[in-house]
């Protein structure tokens, strides 16, 4: 995943349980990742087309959460995105744009309901040969969700992780208030934020076409490819956070959500129980759902956003 | 060699010398609150906000421009590593890891300084 | 003084001073804060003013900070950075000679002259990052200029008076 990873644990063994946490997250990056050698998503990648593989409890379940959310977002999000993710090499050193038959070609390939998963014998495989499913989209988020489960397991009551910005909150403040989450400002330098979200309990995660992108004759591509069309994403959206209580979830969600964008994202995430969000657009504005209007404090520095609220 | 006016030159280079240590610490001490947020202006911009405190592995910082500085941030403290400006006095700074320290490198308008952290968040999802 | 002996002086002394700014930037300094620097190059002004003039050691130093910053790099930046520093220097040493010799001597001139030069340069400094937090270095930058302008000063008094014995100027 090669993401930044910022825990603070309040708790005597503090240091112990950290690197707990960080050996959790190296084993399910090694698990999940299609970016190295090895483990079990390249295993299952590998034999696409021909044959089921047995899978262990971590990957079948965050296969399973993918293509839940895969499903229910009705392919906003889609797990068998890797063809694409390889073809524009939004990972690598050297991204480059695809042609378009050659992008019409892959987007065969991508198609959420070919995960066939077997919970009886723990094992799954992809219908067509050269699929490829690319947890990168909610590894970080069950990493983080993992941390949380190791932070209670060792009686600690009061922490937070960022696992490369997904940020999940265990309890409150060591003096009982919430967390307070700032919210990336899309346009701002890392670090500066448009609002406040406070929180415990919870996780919150954000998407956004800051996060990773290339230019090329002047053109910006962003990493988040809507899997109907190949390319990156055309929302009206610069960046949307999620907030909920699995961050695994969130992941996802925030993904799908900055897909479809504010109209039918907002609808998505108000149809979910348990789910906020918000919602940053290109025209400078901020939405909230209904659920964050008690917790959600817009706070923003450089002046140039709108808080609208609700619409 | 000296003579009588050379007394009230020294007398008025002692007060202001004074007046900017107790002003120089009064700001100090008031933004030091144990956190440290690292600070990289590129011409009046701030342009990379770090939390150093929560620095695991180091950062490396690449500010270009007239010149090139890289900038390496670590647990608790931040410097500039190598510049090609011809005066290198930002790279001859050093480490900055206390609130108030700050390194210059002027021919590319680049400054780093730390700050107490804003205590207003916790952290920042992006 | 006849126009080309004077035209000569200067060419020299704005050589010593170019010379005297070149082996500067060879000496390490223990304060690697933006602007601390030796000042040999005062020597040279303080001698201009005290021969010359005002107007001279403007132009010696201006010449000094243009060919310093084309043979030691650093562009326009580091001129502009040197040049307001040195400007604020000239006009406040020439203006406390011409107050009165009598009453101040070439050392204290020469700190005067060195602890504005480094807040001149400050002031650029703060105008160039757009940032008045440059005001951390002031205490240093004052504390450094009243040393070396004190060493500037005493090397300045015995160039003056070693100068007039040539009977030269």
């Amino acid at each position: 995943m090669g993401t930044v990873v910022i825990q603070r644990i309040y708790h005597k063994e503090a240091e112990k349980i950290g690197e707990k946490v960080k050996k959790r997250i190296a084993e399910i990056e090694a698990k999940m990742t299609i970016n190295k050698p090895g483990g079990e998503i390249n295993a299952l990648n590998d034999t696409s087309g021909k044959d089921y593989v047995v899978l262990g409890d971590d990957t079948l379940y965050v296969l399973d959460k993918a293509r839940h959310f895969s499903d229910i977002s009705n392919g906003a999000f889609d797990v068998t995105i890797g063809p694409l993710v390889k073809a524009w090499g939004i990972w690598s050193d050297n991204p480059r744009i695809p042609q378009k038959s050659e992008i019409d070609e892959l987007l065969e390939l991508v198609d959420y309901k070919d995960v066939l998963i077997d919970k009886d014998n723990s094992r799954a495989m992809l219908k067509k040969t050269g699929q490829v499913v690319d947890l990168g989209g909610i590894a970080k988020g069950y990493a983080a969700d993992e941390a949380i489960n190791i932070y209670k397991e060792n009686g600690v009551e009061s922490a937070f992780i960022s696992m490369g910005g997904n940020v999940a909150v265990l309890g409150g403040k060591p003096d009982g208030s919430p967390w307070r989450i700032g919210i990336r400002n899309p346009k701002g330098s890392q670090g500066s934020y448009i609002g406040i979200v406070s929180v415990k309990d919870k996780t919150v995660v954000s998407s956004g076409e800051y996060e990773r992108f290339f230019e090329k004759d002047g053109v910006r591509y962003h990493h988040i490819l809507d899997p109907k069309t190949g390319y990156p994403a055309e929302s009206d959206l610069t960046g949307v956070t999620i907030v909920s209580d699995l961050s695994i979830d969130a992941d996802a969600l925030s993904t799908a959500t900055f897909v479809l964008g504010l109209e039918e994202g907002m609808r998505f995430i108000e149809g979910l129980d348990g789910v906020e969000a918000v919602f940053i657009t290109k025209d400078d504005k901020i939405y909230i759902t209904g659920g964050l209007k008690n917790i959600f404090e817009f706070k923003d520095e450089s002046k140039e956003f709108e808080y609208v609220e609700k619409r | 060699m000296l003579k009588k006016g050379d007394l009230f030159i020294v007398l008025i280079v002692i007060i202001m010398i004074a007046v900017s240590f107790v002003g120089v610490s009064i700001f100090r001490g008031r933004e030091d609150d144990g956190h440290k947020t690292a600070l990289i202006i590129r011409d009046g911009k701030e342009i990379r906000r770090i939390d150093l405190d929560a620095v695991d592995e180091p950062i490396e910082i690449t500010v270009d421009g007239d010149y090139n500085n890289t900038i390496i941030a670590e647990k608790g403290r931040i410097r500039f590593m190598e510049a090609d400006c011809p005066d290198k006095v930002c790279v001859d700074t050093g480490w900055l890891y206390k609130t108030g320290d700050m390194a210059v490198c002027l021919p590319n308008k680049v400054m780093i300084k730390i700050e107490g952290k804003s205590q207003d968040i916790d952290i920042v999802t992006y | 003084m006849s126009g080309v002996k004077k035209i000569v002086l200067l060419g020299l002394l704005i050589s010593q001073a170019l010379v005297l700014s070149i082996i500067e930037s060879w000496i390490p300094i223990p304060m690697p804060v933006p602007g601390v620097k030796l000042g040999l190059a005062n020597i040279i002004t303080v001698t201009v003013i005290v021969f010359f003039g005002f107007r001279e050691a403007l132009t010696v130093m201006t010449i000094k900070c243009v060919l310093s910053s084309i043979f030691g790099g650093g562009g326009w930046m580091l001129f502009l950075f040197s040049f307001s520093g040195g400007l604020l220097s000239t006009v406040v040493m020439s203006g406390l000679y011409k107050a009165g010799r009598d009453k101040f001597s070439i050392i204290g001139i020469s700190i005067a002259g060195a602890i504005s030069h480094n807040i001149g340069q400050l002031l650029v400094a703060a105008f160039f990052m757009q940032d008045l937090a440059v005001a951390f270095f002031l205490p240093l930058l004052l504390v450094s200029g009243c040393i070396m302008g004190f060493f500037v000063g005493v090397i300045s008094s015995f160039l003056i008076n070693a100068l007039k014995n040539t009977k030269l100027y």
